[in-house]
């Protein structure tokens, strides 16, 4: 599985969200897209998921255009989670998990694993507009798990922002285990330190430009971070010996 | 279909057997005494005609509130709000003048009138609450009742220019009322279309679940958005006008049914949508039921007037609620 992004460009009228974005991805790989706010992450975001069609340029999965596919095909390539989920209507968390096999058929497994992945199995008759922040958030996630075909693409805005310690560690792991499977993870986290620990390659957007691309470990330094966001950053490190950006 | 959702459909259906029954023999006598007796048989047509278009009606304007909650995602949406049923009035006030004024009847008349004046309304409601790609809600509201006042405006020109005589039918007809006199043929066409409107809508049920999550999800997990938007647009404008066909502007019908089905029942659109055709059809029932125990010695109420009234309550107390609760 390759996704690649050739010159892509979105505006919406006169403003350009993003500008002549060159990149690819392989499968089995965590990539984290980067940037302050407003810099194009979630229109990077969705026209990689085949939710904004590009103004310029294209992006192909496999050698195959996105914007082209059909909604069947591209459910079964390539699953969705925004940054925040909504539901209109009285459904409950089960029922909106189950919603990821529209395209794909019903599969009470798969929801019910998907279900206990993200710790909502207890929860899963709870409604949807009683639920927290943090209960959509995991319950989209399990959506696209349900969803998932592995090998396929899975595209994340920001999927930890409402988590708390231990869901975020859980959503991380299964994220990295997605990708263990072939699966490319493209995720837009503020989380610097959560994209050290899962990201194998970044991609960093400033002014809907891509500034810096490649290795995590290689672009993500003090300086690099400094210039894109404009705060003063070093290194700290905990007693493990692991290395953090820190602002001092 | 889980059992518990068919025992519910099946309780529900009995119901409006009971209101159905109920309506058929309840008698008031001259001297405004009820009493329950079989109707002779030169009176049973002008019972079964009203009980029947109560059933096309009421099952017809549910369904369509239920799809137009669907397709913009808003509670609050119903065929009245969102000026559907003043659309379709005005349609038909202007056929009732143009055949007035010509002296022809013209083919299709006010079935063509109506169905035009709803998709015209929806249209424009639709397009005037675009906001940057999406739709949005409040807009949409305040631009239904824009358009319904508007589509008001345009009726009561029409009936200020038809001669006095006709005046008080127009009137009548606005206010909403069931025919006693309607030709079997023409209930048998309409109700065998709001049928196949209301088993389309409930067929389409597993795509109208999908739709509920917002675009963004919805295109992910594959809902072809458009194509579905496009045949819930025009399925719930055809149910809103055959509703205003039948009975004139019915209020509050459209928008009540979907939310008294989704309090009974929590299941996917395919059972809600015929949960919402027997609760739509046993709300209509059930006023006309009401306005027959009624009796303010000046005749019986327009049936419009007591869904008016209850409708406006659980309106308020819906939008006091806010959105999403029901």
């Amino acid at each position: 599985m390759r996704l690649r992004l050739s010159d892509v460009g979105v505006r919406y009228g006169v403003r350009t969200a993003i500008h002549n974005i060159n990149a690819g991805a392989e499968g089995g790989k965590v990539v984290a897209v980067l940037g302050p706010n407003a810099s194009g992450k979630t229109t990077l975001l969705r026209t990689i998921a085949g939710l904004q069609h590009p103004t310029t340029g294209m992006v192909e999965l496999d050698g195959a255009r996105i914007d082209k596919l059909k909604p069947h095909d591209l459910a079964s390539k390539i699953a969705w989670v925004p940054r925040v989920a909504d539901v209109a209507g009285s459904f409950t968390i089960r029922k909106v998990v189950e919603l990821g096999r529209y395209a794909l058929g019903p599969s009470r497994q798969r929801v019910e694993d998907a279900l206990s992945k993200v710790d909502l199995l207890s929860r899963s008759e709870s409604l949807w507009h009683e639920a927290s922040a943090g209960m959509r958030q995991r319950a989209a996630v399990a959506r696209t798990l349900a969803q998932r075909t592995p090998g396929g693409v899975l595209v994340l805005d920001e999927p930890t922002s409402a988590l708390d310690l231990r869901h975020l560690r859980t959503v991380s792991e299964l994220l990295r285990q997605c990708a263990s499977e072939g699966d490319i993870v493209i995720a837009a986290v503020h989380d610097i330190s959560l994209v050290l620990d899962i990201a194998d390659e970044v991609i960093v957007l400033k002014d809907g430009q891509l500034v810096l691309a490649g290795a995590t470990k290689a672009v993500l330094t003090p300086s690099s971070l400094g210039d894109v966001f404009g705060v003063d950053l070093a290194w700290a490190t905990d007693e493990a010996g692991n290395r953090h950006l820190v602002q001092p | 279909m889980k059992l518990k959702v068919v025992l519910l459909l099946v309780v529900l259906a009995l119901f409006l057997i009971a209101a159905a029954v109920f309506r058929l023999l309840i008698t008031r006598s001259v001297d405004g005494e009820l009493s329950l007796a079989f109707p002779a048989d030169n009176i049973l047509t002008y019972r079964l005609v009203p009980l029947i278009a109560a059933l096309i009606v009421g099952s017809a304007l549910g369904v369509s509130g239920m799809g137009l909650q669907v397709l913009l995602r808003n509670p609050l949406a119903s065929p009245w709000i969102l000026g559907l049923s003043s659309g379709a009035g005005l349609g038909v006030m202007a056929t009732m003048f143009a055949e007035h004024t010509t002296g022809n009847s013209f083919f299709g008349g006010q079935t063509l009138g109506a169905i035009a004046g709803a998709v015209i309304s929806l249209l424009l409601v639709f397009g005037l609450s675009r906001r940057r790609g999406g739709i949005d809600p409040m807009t949409m509201v305040l631009v239904g009742v824009v358009i319904s006042v508007l589509c008001g405006a345009g009726i009561m020109i029409f009936q200020h220019l038809v001669p006095m005589g006709l005046r008080g039918s127009f009137t009548t007809w606005l206010m909403g009322s069931l025919p006693e006199v309607e030709s079997w043929w023409r209930l048998g066409i309409l109700g065998v279309i709001v049928l196949c409107g209301i088993a389309l809508i409930a067929w389409w049920g597993p795509t109208l679940d999908a739709a509920c999550l917002s675009d963004d999800e919805a295109k992910s997990v594959g809902v072809d958005l458009p194509k579905i938007r496009r045949r819930l647009f025009l399925t719930s404008s055809l149910l809103a006008a055959i509703g205003v066909i039948l009975a004139g502007p019915i209020a509050f019908v459209g928008l009540i049914a979907p939310h008294g089905a989704r309090l009974i029942m929590r299941g996917s659109h395919r059972s809600l949508a015929i949960a919402t055709a027997l609760v739509g059809a046993l709300l209509l029932l059930g006023a006309d039921d009401i306005r027959q125990l009624i009796d303010f010695g000046t005749g019986r109420l327009p049936i419009g007037i007591v869904t008016s009234v209850v409708g406006g309550l659980v309106f308020l107390v819906l939008l006091l609620r806010g959105r999403g609760k029901v």
